[in-house]
């Protein structure tokens, strides 16, 4: 295999990238002049079947569901780990084995931080 | 090694130990975690060089004394904490917890002998940071600062791990033998020239050099003074550790590529750091822009990257922390008893007429104003001359010059706050401060000098 | 040599300082003043000891190492000191000049608050000159030098309530900085040639370089930049006058007999080295005179007493950078010496005549102090007279070996120095003049208040006196029928000097006709002008501006009569004065300008740069990716 690159060798991407390009860039603006528009405060209102906008749409979402998403997800990549441990089971051997318990019993840990902190009280 | 296993685990321990009754333990029992990591520490010392965990660490006095800096220097601003008892909201557990981790991280960084290491440590004392930057939960400039240091810090983490990645993709390892065993053998491809430059820029950001220093006073201004004090000593330790390491054991080949890029920055980390302190008001913003302009004199050693550079980083780094430690010491007090009568808190006015209210507080201030301004019989001097010393003999006076300049320029800001104790009037309110936290200060301050009248002592030891 | 006693040199004014320091507003005034003098006078007394050792064992320089400072790599820093010659004149002149001093503040600082305080700075003071004259490297002297510019400053803004004192303090300190940089760097420069900071080592490796080389010429260049800023020659002197806001006996031991003659330590102390560097020394001397000759004629004009000693003293250092600049290193550390005696002399009696004055300081308000103040007003006298150069005092001996060395070398710097010593004795008799002479000017309450000083004041004056009386007998040139005992006692500082410069160091081409030429002249020059002063000051009683308006008729008629004193007034007076006023007013404008407006400058860079500091992220990281963009840049594509 030719292994021997020459930046010449790139032109085709080059020309490719800036058609590419261009066909998006000019599309764009070709749109953007030929169709009609028209401007108004009705006009720009978002519809929302005919009832009228009331507040942001950016309420606050209280911070529990953050907290159990992330937990949710720390926990669940973790035991990830122990995928790969279970398929190399018989070869990592006791080395392997105490590993784990110290990896798990850490999890542990942090678990039980976790449930004392309240963390898991939705209630509060 | 060990303190960093000490570290993790006791870490957790104090984390559950925040569970107990009463919080009062925990401040004892994290100087005591700390004091025992600091044994554990030069339990390996003069044991040669030891490498851990297939080439991901090493161990050697070098690392073990750097390790000793950031580990005393962690002893001393815990010990100045308090416990955090006078703030409902404060979580002290967590507080000294995350402190703990990220010293491990710190360690990771000061010894790592794999860039994995590198990236894995920075991160997490850089997390940690971001965290206890934005610990004063009701405070806006806490929570604009915490912000701020996240998203250039993941900004500037992001670079590093790109350089990471060129590095890699040009030697096809991530070990600092196999990178200098590449450049050993000549011709290196431009991959690697880009990689290191990331790499550089990731780092510098992290210490703080021109022109990725914009976020150091918004965030040393608006984090907690305590944990402005961490940031100040043991990021800028680890960092330089850190930097030191990667150049000095893997780069030195391609020396006469990197080296006026660093000298361009660390001039302008002079510059920066120093002129723009003189119009400061603001006593903790000072010392962030000093924190600056010592990163560029730390800088110049590195430029210089001769025999003498660790010697001459390790004793500036502890000069620097050491001072750096006393001048938060003393502002803590102050700060919280002014912020009682409604006077300017952090500016230069609240140290008026301190030397009469509080002839130790003032003296204390003034050993470590002296010695950040590299002022002889302390140890601040000899860091500096040291530095100096190594640019002198790779030759690079212009570098000199400018440096020297700049100390000078130095003592104007420095000297404010001294002239601020004792020349002028204030009022006439004691403050108290309790004995330990007066020990920790008085010890401080003797360090400063006795290194600074015998300098052979801690040259000695490494 | 007793290594103890050699050591108490520098213990003694430390312990003083550690105990007046630390039981400040404890320990009561009396015990104060003891301590603090006990410590000078018995730091004399070991010097006096050390000096007697070292002449018993033959003179032979040595160097006492005390113990191992710091080992970088290949470079090793002893904690040693070196006696020999050099630096045992020093140590007799601060030690003892020193402890009369220490002595003199006891009355003279009796009703001061910081009583203490002071005493102790003036320990630490002594401590620190101590190491610079004593250390065995330089780096010892770096850190004396850095450490007696810091006491310096303390001192200076000792009654800090006045905002002017602290500014005071804090331009002689940047002034002193920017001399310290150009040492700095000469250090460093000397780290990289010569892998050393030790002068015997340093020296020995010298003197294998050819004269005028390059590095040398660096190295002594920026030696000589730190000695500007310490002993203030042009344009690093405006921090001396300036400097006199501390109290008088500072700036007697300070700012008049020790810290600001620690450049011309340095230069003699690294002869060798300059010696190899003749380029250098044409600068020095040309420096030292003009500075002789500007500051003496900016004293022409000043009314405040210390202010025109202030002037005489940056004219005295000028006349010793003469002296170094034409290598006559013994003639420049003679007149150290004398003007040691006199200028302590000096400032201690303006001192006692502020006492006595309940603080006035403008001579102007002055007059016919000599009856209220007899041992005062002969002790200045005697001072006057040594300034002025006129035999058999001090100052004739030491002025006239620098001037008969600079007539050999280049007759337009001994043209000058002729001029400066003629200015020098026209203000220093017009200060005795409008001192001590004629009517009393002040105010009926300062009238009344006029006393002598108290015995604690006026001996230290007394021994000054005789010292500057007889001092220049150490020195007493060939051509007067005597032997240069300083000369010959001094003379193995420079073998190695000699070695490498031999020709630099040839013997007299003056004959002794010659010589007694020269002395004549400058004598005459000097006496003429302290006749021009008598007659201006004296006879016609003039006082400067403005009280020169409202004479009498009396004065008037005097006036008159001495018609020729317009025609010296006219041609020599008024051009004189007019000169004195343009170069004081222009000169010191340009200098400050540049000083000041490096500061402005600084502050103006500041304030910029802070408001790169917008606090917006998106401007942060903006500004970084700007310099990331340009480092690959620079890098990858321009390199």
């Amino acid at each position: 295999m030719n292994t021997n690159y020459l930046p010449s060798g790139f032109l085709p991407i080059v020309v490719q990238f800036v058609l590419a390009l261009g066909f998006i860039v000019v599309t764009m603006i070709v749109t953007h002049n030929i169709g009609p528009s028209r401007k108004g405060k009705v006009k720009d209102d978002p519809f929302e079947c005919g009832i009228e906008v009331v507040g942001d749409a950016r309420t606050p979402i209280s911070v529990k569901y953050f907290l159990v998403a992330i937990l949710f997800v720390l926990f669940d990549v973790e035991v990830i780990f122990m995928y790969p441990w279970a398929v190399n089971f018989k070869k990592l051997g006791m080395f392997g084995f105490v590993e784990m318990v110290l990896f798990m019993s850490l999890l542990l840990a942090g678990f039980y931080y976790i449930i004392r902190k309240g963390v898991l009280k939705w209630e509060e | 090694m060990y303190p960093i296993i000490l570290l993790s685990f006791l870490g957790i321990v104090v984390l559950f130990l925040g569970f107990a009754k009463s919080k009062a333990i925990l401040l004892p029992a994290t100087l005591l975690f700390l004091a025992v990591a600091l044994v554990g520490n030069f339990v390996e010392w003069n044991q040669g060089t030891i490498i851990y965990f297939y080439n991901m660490l090493a161990v050697n006095n070098l690392t073990l004394a750097f390790n000793g800096i950031v580990l005393v220097s962690a002893f001393m601003i815990v010990a100045m904490t308090r416990g955090f008892q006078d703030d409902d909201e404060a979580q002290p557990a967590e507080y000294y917890a995350i402190m703990l981790f990220s010293l491990v991280g710190a360690f990771m960084m000061i010894g790592f002998e794999n860039l994995i290491m590198l990236f894995l440590g920075l991160e997490i004392l850089s997390v940690a940071m971001y965290v206890l930057t934005g610990s004063d939960k009701r405070n806006l400039r806490s929570n604009e600062a915490a912000l701020k240091y996240f998203l250039m810090g993941a900004f500037a983490t992001g670079i590093l791990l790109f350089g990471i990645a060129l590095l890699y993709g040009a030697t096809g390892s991530f070990t600092l033998t196999g990178i200098q065993a590449y450049i050993g053998q000549g011709n290196p491809s431009y991959l690697l020239y880009g990689g290191l430059l990331l790499v550089l820029i990731g780092m510098l950001f992290k210490v703080s050099a021109a022109p990725f220093h914009f976020w150091t006073p918004d965030v040393y201004e608006g984090a907690p003074t305590i944990f402005t004090a961490f940031m100040a000593t043991i990021v800028k330790t680890a960092g330089f550790a850190a930097l030191f390491r990667l150049l000095s054991h893997s780069f030195t080949g391609i020396y006469d590529y990197w080296w006026i890029t660093l000298a361009v920055i660390t001039v302008l980390t002079l510059l920066v750091g120093n002129i723009i302190a003189v119009y400061q008001d603001s006593f903790k913003r000072m010392l962030a822009y000093s924190s600056i302009s010592h990163a560029g004199y730390l800088l110049i050693a590195l430029t210089a990257m001769t025999p003498q550079t660790e010697n001459s980083i390790l004793f500036y780094s502890m000069a620097y922390s050491v001072a750096t430690i006393c001048a938060f010491g003393v502002l803590i007090p102050l700060a919280r008893e002014k912020a009682m009568t409604g006077k300017p808190r952090e500016t230069y006015e609240a140290f008026n007429g301190l030397a009469r209210n509080n002839p130790l507080l003032a003296f204390v201030l003034t050993v470590s104003m002296l010695s950040l301004a590299g002022i002889p019989l302390t140890a601040g001097f000899w860091g500096k001359f040291f530095v100096f010393g190594s640019a002198a003999e790779r030759g690079i006076i212009w570098l000199l010059v400018v440096a020297i300049l700049m100390s000078a320029v130095g003592i104007y800001y420095y000297f404010r706050v001294i002239m601020a104790a004792y020349m002028k009037e204030g009022d006439t309110a004691e403050i108290r401060v309790a004995p330990f936290y007066k020990i920790v200060l008085v010890t401080a301050t003797i360090i400063t000098l006795l290194f600074g009248i015998a300098p052979g002592l801690f040259t000695g030891l490494v | 040599m007793p290594v103890t006693l050699l050591v108490l040199i520098p213990l003694l004014p430390l312990i003083g300082f550690l105990i007046n320091g630390i039981g400040f507003r404890h320990i009561p005034k009396g015990a104060v003043g003891l301590i603090g003098s006990l410590a000078a006078l018995g730091s004399f007394a070991a010097s006096v000891a050390v000096l007697l050792a070292f002449k018993e064992g033959g003179s032979q320089p040595m160097i006492v190492s005390l113990f191992d400072w710091i080992k970088v790599g290949e470079l090793n820093i002893p904690f040693s000191f070196q006696v020999d010659q050099l630096s045992l004149l020093m140590l007799m002149i601060i030690t003892g000049v020193g402890s009369l001093i220490h002595i003199y503040s006891i009355g003279y600082m009796k009703h001061d608050p910081g009583f203490g305080k002071f005493f102790s700075f003036l320990n630490l003071f002594l401590f620190f000159m101590l190491l610079l004259v004593l250390g065995s490297n330089y780096v010892i002297m770096f850190i004396g030098w850095e450490g007696v510019g810091l006491c310096s400053y303390l001192l200076i803004g000792f009654w800090n309530k006045n905002t002017d004192f602290n500014n005071a303090a804090r331009k002689a300190f940047i002034m002193n900085r920017i001399g310290d940089l150009g040492f700095l760097l000469g250090i460093f420069t000397i780290i990289h040639a010569f892998g050393s900071v030790e002068y015997t080592e340093v020296f020995r490796q010298a003197t294998g370089l050819p004269v005028g080389d390059h590095v040398v010429f660096a190295i002594t260049m920026l030696l000589f930049v730190g000695a500007m800023g310490k002993s203030a020659q042009i344009p690093l002197y405006t921090w001396l006058p300036d400097a006199m806001a501390g109290p008088t006996p500072v700036s007697a031991l300070i700012h008049a007999a020790t810290m600001v003659t620690a450049g011309i330590y340095m230069v003699i102390r690294s002869n060798v080295l300059y010696t190899l560097a003749p380029e250098t020394l044409e600068i020095v001397a040309v420096v030292g005179a003009v500075t002789a000759i500007f500051a003496a004629s900016i004293g022409l004009l000043q009314n405040d007493i210390k202010k025109v000693l202030a002037y005489s003293t940056v004219s005295q250092l000028g006349y010793m950078f003469l002296g170094l600049g034409v290598m006559a290193y013994s003639a420049s550390m003679f007149h150290v010496i004398t003007h040691a005696f006199f200028k302590a002399l000096l400032f201690l009696g303006a001192g006692s005549v502020i006492h006595a004055m309940s603080d006035e300081q403008d001579i102007r308000f002055m007059g016919g102090l000599r009856k209220k103040l007899p041992i005062t007003f002969i002790t200045f006298a005697v001072a006057t007279w040594a300034i002025a150069g006129l035999p058999p005092f001090a100052g004739f001996f030491s002025k006239d070996e620098i001037l008969a060395h600079a007539f050999e070398h280049n007759k337009l710097l001994w043209g000058i120095g002729v001029l400066g010593s003629a200015l020098t004795s026209f203000y220093m008799f017009r200060l005795l003049f409008l001192t001590f002479f004629g009517s009393f000017r002040g105010t009926h309450e300062q009238e009344h208040h006029l006393h002598e000083s108290p015995a604690a004041m006026t001996i230290p004056l007394v021994i000054l006196a005789l010292l500057s009386a007889v001092g220049g007998f150490i020195g007493v040139p060939e051509a007067l029928g005597g032997t240069h005992q300083l000369a010959e006692f001094m003379s193995p500082l420079f073998d190695t000097a000699r070695q490498v410069n031999p020709e630099a160091f040839a013997a007299t081409a003056l004959t002794h006709s010659e010589e007694w030429i020269l002395m004549a002249v400058s004598v005459a020059v000097a006496l003429i002008a302290a006749v021009i002063a008598y007659v201006m000051y004296i006879s016609r009683s003039a006082v400067p501006a403005p009280e020169s308006e409202a004479r009498t008729g009396v004065e008037n008629v005097v006036y008159h009569k001495y018609y020729i004193d317009e025609l010296y007034d006219t041609v020599f007076v008024k051009p004189m004065k007019s000169l004195s006023g343009v170069l004081s007013s222009f000169g010191e404008f340009v200098i400050d300008l540049f000083v000041e407006g490096t500061g402005k400058l600084v502050k103006g860079l500041s304030n910029l740069g802070r408001q790169t500091q917008t606090g917006s992220i998106g401007y942060y990281v903006f500004a970084m990716v700007v310099g990331i963009v340009v480092i690959l840049f620079w890098n990858l594509l321009l390199n």
